[in-house]
């Protein structure tokens, strides 16, 4: 059986996550053999999923079976790698097991056929994208009787988490660096906009105040420029840990945030269907490499100007033949698609 | 004598006081070109907005006909105003001519504006549904006080009278919906595998680019047997309407492709396959 270590020594971050990691372990220490309770970890790309995986390897690592997936699954092999004494499977980025072109399910099927007749406790990380797909076209719900949706963070959480990572202070600053302050914006106004979920932020500028080196003399508290900073990469962010967190590396200047730096992103996509279903197919499979794409689009696609198109507006990366979303646009190409219905 | 005077004179003034002066005619024209204008700005306004809306797309067009009328209605409210004080007798004899104009032959356009109204408000249709109605399919891209228009497959527009909502069955494929439900059939040789030609057709048709599942708009694959072939019937919903025809297509040649592949057939030739849907 596994030790009985804190919540903050399996975890690499101490507070992120820590009811599905509650409800996580509550299940795995009341598995017996009989009847498991499987279990589906539901995550956007760059959720922080990673984290409770991770964790659960360090705390039970002497009951895991791991089965991690980079890419596409094309053969059955890798249920002959679930053999042993060992109780608990715990399988990373399932998504690769399902393909969506005609015959794309048969590892999926196969997959849970052996779920079904198994005595072993699955775990398993799925990309919500795939997890609502699947759901709808087979029921895959019907096989998790523990389903856990790896929530969105706020700003208090990401403040705790950011923070956590200096010893040094991080000195807020509510305005512009000096100079460029005379319509400094340190203050913003939430827009909401009708038939879009998102929240726009519009910087309000203001006249007056001095450099704006500081809180107190642009007339925002440093406490409450430190809110404010959280607020505004959480909202950017929507919620997302991973995002979140890059769009904080990218903003630190040294030990110093300033909150008018941090990069509203634009989001005005504009594509067509194939292009959207590429998109579908990245963003539901977080890193796939150009072959399977291709599989996937088949013959009516062309593919390469199809990325072109993809990648020179931001929205994708490609790193080694691989494509995937681009974090800071995650929030972007999900509200566009689930907007057009391509994801749901 | 004096008094029959009297009467025709009165009568005469109404009549005069009811022919507009240049000044009314100037306000009349201002009036009509401004209710036009409005229709027209906010139909575009409404048009573009509901492009962005998504999957509210149609319930944002649906208020186009309904502005329509209002402002129309507005208009010839002001007209009237402009052109009568509106007393009892103006009002009468307003009454009495368009009594006399719908009878000499404006009934027509009449009966049009009031099937135009029961249409904006009662909604059996909206601009952007599919709809079929005296024997014409096609998408509705604008309902009119007298006509709504409807563009076929084919890229006619027809312009069915609005009267025709008294009179005819009408049938909406979406009902104000944005998805909408596709039939697809294949036919292939009684001999070949029919359980796998199923598989196959299903999975062609959830992995379509255009396909929208949910728990309310679910997908089913049928097989039916006939003396000389079996049809396979997929059932799905095309995410946005506007890509019917794409959907069918996609979801046929992809799964045409794969069936060749794995030795299912057509069934043999000579044998009269339906073209038009049974049941």
């Amino acid at each position: 059986m596994g030790s009985e270590p804190d919540f903050a020594a399996d975890l690499s971050h101490p507070i992120l996550h820590e009811d599905e990691w509650n409800r996580i372990t509550a299940v795995v220490d009341a598995f017996e053999n009989e009847r498991p309770a499987h279990i589906a970890v539901i995550a956007d790309p760059f959720a922080g999923q990673d984290v409770l995986m991770k964790g659960l390897l360090r705390r039970y690592s002497d009951r895991v079976i791991h089965l991690p997936f980079f890419s596409v699954v094309k053969g059955r092999d890798f249920l002959t790698q679930i053999t042993g004494h060992k109780d608990i499977v715990v399988m990373d980025h399932c998504h690769f097991l399902a393909t969506r072109k005609i015959g794309g399910f048969a590892m999926v099927d196969a997959f849970l056929d052996h779920l079904s007749t198994s005595e072993r406790l699955f775990i398993t990380q799925w990309n919500s994208f795939t997890w609502s797909y699947l759901k709808a076209t087979r029921h895959i719900e019907t096989f998790f009787p523990v389903v856990i949706v790896i929530p969105e963070i706020d700003s208090k959480t990401l403040k705790k988490l950011m923070l956590s990572r200096y010893t040094d202070e991080i000195e807020f600053v509510a305005g512009e660096p000096s100079g460029n302050d005379l319509l400094s914006t340190d203050s913003a106004r939430i827009v909401k906009l009708p038939f879009c979920e998102k929240q726009y932020s519009i910087s309000l500028p203001h006249l007056f105040g001095g450099n704006g080196e500081s809180g107190k003399r642009t007339g925002v508290h440093p406490e409450d420029a430190e809110d404010i900073a959280f607020d505004k990469i959480i909202r950017i962010a929507d919620g997302n840990y991973g995002v979140a967190e890059r769009i904080w590396d990218g903003s630190l200047d040294g030990n110093t945030l300033r909150v008018a730096e941090i990069p509203e992103l634009p989001c005005a996509i504009s594509l067509d269907i194939n292009e959207s279903f590429l998109l579908t197919i990245i963003l539901s499979m977080e890193s796939v490499s150009i072959v399977d794409l291709a599989e996937i689009a088949g013959p009516e696609i062309n593919l390469k100007q199809t990325l072109f198109r993809l990648t020179h507006q931001g929205l994708v990366f490609e790193k080694k033949g691989y494509f995937g979303i681009k974090p800071e646009a995650l929030g972007c190409v999900k509200g566009y698609l689930k907007r057009i219905r391509m994801v749901w | 004598m004096a008094v029959l005077n009297e009467t025709l004179s009165t009568d005469a003034s109404q009549i005069a006081s009811a022919i507009p002066e240049m000044g009314e005619i100037i306000t009349i024209v201002l009036i009509l070109v401004g209710a036009y204008l409005i229709v027209k700005i906010a139909d575009f306004l409404l048009r573009r907005i509901s492009e962005s809306a998504g999957r509210y797309r149609i319930t944002v067009t649906m208020v186009i006909p309904l502005l329509k009328i209002i402002v129309y209605v507005s208009a010839v409210y002001f007209i009237i105003l402009t052109i009568f004080d509106p007393g009892l007798p103006e009002l009468a004899l307003f009454s009495g001519l368009f009594g006399a104009a719908i009878g000499f032959g404006l009934k027509d356009i009449f009966a049009d504006i009031i099937g135009g109204i029961v249409i904006a408000f009662e909604r059996p249709y909206q601009i952007g549904d599919k709809i079929e109605v005296s024997g014409t399919y096609g998408e509705v891209t604008d309902i009119g006080l007298r006509a709504t228009r409807v563009v076929t497959p084919d890229d006619s527009v027809v312009s069915i009278p609005n009267y025709a909502i008294f009179q005819e069955a009408t049938a909406s494929q979406n009902a104000g919906k944005t998805e909408m439900m596709v039939t697809i059939d294949i036919f292939i040789d009684p001999r070949s595998d029919a359980d796998l030609a199923m598989d196959i057709l299903k999975d062609a048709l959830i992995t379509s680019k255009y396909v929208y599942i949910s728990s309310t708009r679910p997908y089913t694959v049928l097989m039916q047997d006939f003396p000389f072939y079996r049809r396979i019937r997929a059932r799905g919903y095309v995410n946005d309407l506007r890509s019917e025809f794409e959907f069918r297509s996609e979801v046929t040649r992809r799964a045409w492709g794969e069936l060749i592949r794995q030795g299912i057939s057509p069934p043999p030739p000579g044998h009269v396959v339906p073209n038009k849907m049974e049941e």
